[in-house]
């Protein structure tokens, strides 16, 4: 690694800390450089920590990124301090993977071809995890972090305290939490954020290719034409599509993170890898492809989006389709979409954005849930 | 010449127990006086003085026998602030704040006078005299004008490598030790509030080294007793914003050191 550091970079010599993992560490104004050697293996791991603001950063909760049912149980049913003792009692248990976990492991999948290609960039994914848990579970979600190879250095425990302002701070991308609270207050704060769920069925996803399923309304636009739907029907919706077909929809709270897929997604085709580029990204929408559909079209053109696949639905349910896509991760604003989608183990998550939202709660109350 | 001061209106803490702090005067008040008197204006660490009392007091209230108190010193570090003793004592007592003692130093000879009245953590807003007390073996924290003054229900402490801007801090062995029963003490006193509504809140920030550098304070800390609140690994990332967040009373680096020498 002896290539291009920063002329300026200092280095500290190697040493040993008091839990005997040797680390080197060499600043420069622009990065940081961790080596760490582990003693188990002969191998040194090298990678480069990207400043905040050059990076995705993707912030996940510890309960979306692992599975902590039974200590929320312990939690619910036994109080704070029980929870607590908990988990430290069982700290060099690590948890197991979450909703979350195949997609975090996707951008890894992703960083590591990244690198190859632009070995002195900071583009690259940024996996920070963001849990208002108390830092006496810090040990343990380290022990899982390095349990399973996970490669997050960054991590905020607020120890109850909102996360937002850490979120802004860190310059998040995409915020995912099983707190549908929390979600909104970050969507509230003008980033991107989804609600994700465990399913019991998952099927399983690409380990080398990043696929991100979007919905179209209130999710990558706005909800606007949703609202015609919801108050006026469907016919209103068609007409109102159709006499607006040339305006641009305006923008919903996932656009951002489309778009920070698609500059990465750019890197891996100014090297020729179009064909094999690691990410791929889906539009699954009820729209239809011949009417309503052109203008979420025009308004992805216009805006210098690509998408690298559109489904047009008509209305039909999307289950099927994402088993077939076998996205990462689906963002939708309609939880009977988000269900509809687990059912048929594609791990879906809850933007709660628009006017859904209103018709979601009674959804709920009327089916008594 | 040092002189050292008892504060008759507030009720003196037990010698052997109680855990003391130094305040400057410079951090407390303000260099001049009202207008028209000779009473000093309150400075920065207005709140954090209100706050080691509030710690006091909740303390007291679980348990009102308690003698493991903080028990505050106002010292001062320069000749003219020595030579002002009487309006210092007035301007106390008629702001009410609870310094149990005085000590009337000067530069030459405040960090005898830290030394002579045990002081296990100075606080001080000037950069040098808390680099020169640390060298000295007096464990010592710098005020951050910024966030000091910020009132709060907690007392706000934070763990970190760097807490004075110099990188080779020459701390001694002595020093260390004695950083470490200051800790031990703040664990101990936090042990006596359950999670929620404590008056102490603890804080471990980690701005280089990975995870497993965050672990191993998380783990030293704790074989001292003390149980952190929030934890955040910045992986080089600035520490600024996160600060601004956080909004400490104070940083303190040493007792459980991160990275050697």
């Amino acid at each position: 690694f002896q290539q291009n550091l920063e002329p300026d970079a200092k280095t500290t010599g190697p040493n040993t800390q008091p839990c005997g993992t040797p680390q080197v560490i060499l600043e420069s104004e622009h990065l940081a450089l961790i080596l760490t050697f582990t003693p188990l293996s002969t191998q040194i791991s090298v990678f480069l920590q990207p400043k905040p603001e050059n990076a995705v950063t993707v912030a996940v909760s510890s309960r979306v990124l692992f599975r902590t049912e039974r200590e929320q149980k312990v939690f619910e049913q036994k109080g704070v301090e029980e929870y607590l003792r908990y988990q430290i009692e069982h700290e060099n248990e690590p948890f197991a993977p979450g909703p979350a976990f195949p997609f975090v492991k996707a951008l890894e999948a992703v960083n590591i071809r990244l690198r190859e290609l632009y070995p002195q960039s900071e583009e690259l994914f940024d996996i920070v995890l963001v849990t208002y848990n108390h830092a006496h579970v810090g040990i343990r979600l380290i022990n899982t972090i390095n349990h399973h190879n996970l490669f997050i250095e960054r991590f905020c425990m607020t120890g109850g305290s909102s996360p937002i302002g850490y979120l802004k701070a860190w310059q998040t991308n995409l915020y995912l939490s099983a707190d549908a609270e929390k979600v909104r207050e970050a969507l509230a704060e003008g980033i991107a954020a989804a609600t994700m769920f465990m399913t019991e069925k998952l099927t399983e996803v690409s380990q080398s290719q990043l696929r991100v399923a979007f919905d179209g309304d209130a999710v990558l636009f706005s909800d606007e034409s949703e609202r015609i739907f919801k108050t006026h029907g469907l016919d209103k919706f068609f007409e109102h599509e159709k006499e607006n077909e040339d305006t641009l929809l305006d923008h919903g709270p996932l656009k951002g993170f489309l778009e920070a897929l698609g500059k990465l997604q750019k890197k891996f085709y100014a090297k020729g890898q179009r064909l094999d580029c690691p990410i791929r990204t889906y539009l699954v929408t009820a729209r239809s492809a011949a009417s309503s559909g052109i203008r979420a079209l025009k308004t992805l053109r216009a805006w210098g989006l690509e998408i690298d696949e559109a489904m047009f639905l008509a209305g039909a349910p999307k289950g099927p389709m994402l088993e077939k896509i076998r996205p990462h991760i689906y963002f939708d604003d309609q939880m009977f979409h988000v269900e509809g989608a687990a059912e048929m183990g594609t791990v879906a998550a809850h933007v709660p954005y628009g006017i859904a939202q209103k018709y979601n709660s009674q959804q709920k109350m009327s089916s008594g849930k | 010449m040092v002189s050292t001061v008892t504060n008759t209106d507030v009720k003196q803490k037990d010698v052997d127990q109680a855990v003391v702090v130094a305040v400057t005067f410079a951090a407390v008040f303000e260099p001049e006086t009202e207008d028209g008197s000779s009473i000093y204006r309150l400075g920065v660490a207005l709140p954090l003085v209100q706050v080691l009392q509030r710690v006091n007091e909740r303390l007291l209230e679980k348990n009102p026998a308690e003698h493991q108190l903080f028990d505050v010193i106002l010292i001062t570090t320069e000749s003219w602030q020595q030579q002002q003793n009487s309006s210092i004592i007035n301007s106390t007592r008629h702001h009410g704040l609870e310094v149990g003692r005085f000590c009337f130093s000067t530069e030459e000879d405040y960090i005898e006078s830290l030394m002579q009245n045990n002081v296990q953590l100075f606080l001080t807003t000037d950069g040098n005299e808390a680099l020169q007390a640390t060298q000295q073996g007096v464990p010592s924290a710098l005020l951050d004008t910024n966030w000091v003054s910020c009132p709060s229900e907690q007392l706000r402490v934070l763990f970190c490598e760097k807490a004075i801007f110099q990188l080779n801090m020459g701390s001694t062995e002595a020093s260390k030790k004695s950083a470490q029963n200051f800790l031990a003490h703040l664990g101990q006193m936090k042990q006596k509030f359950g999670v929620f509504d404590s008056p102490l809140c603890f804080t471990l920030v980690t701005s280089h080294g990975g995870k497993d550098n965050c672990c191993c304070a998380l783990k030293s800390l704790r074989s001292l007793g003390v149980s952190v609140d929030e934890a955040y690994c910045l992986g080089g990332a600035p520490r600024g914003p996160i600060l601004s967040l956080l909004r400490p009373h104070f940083l303190l680096s040493d007792g459980f050191s991160l990275l050697e020498g």
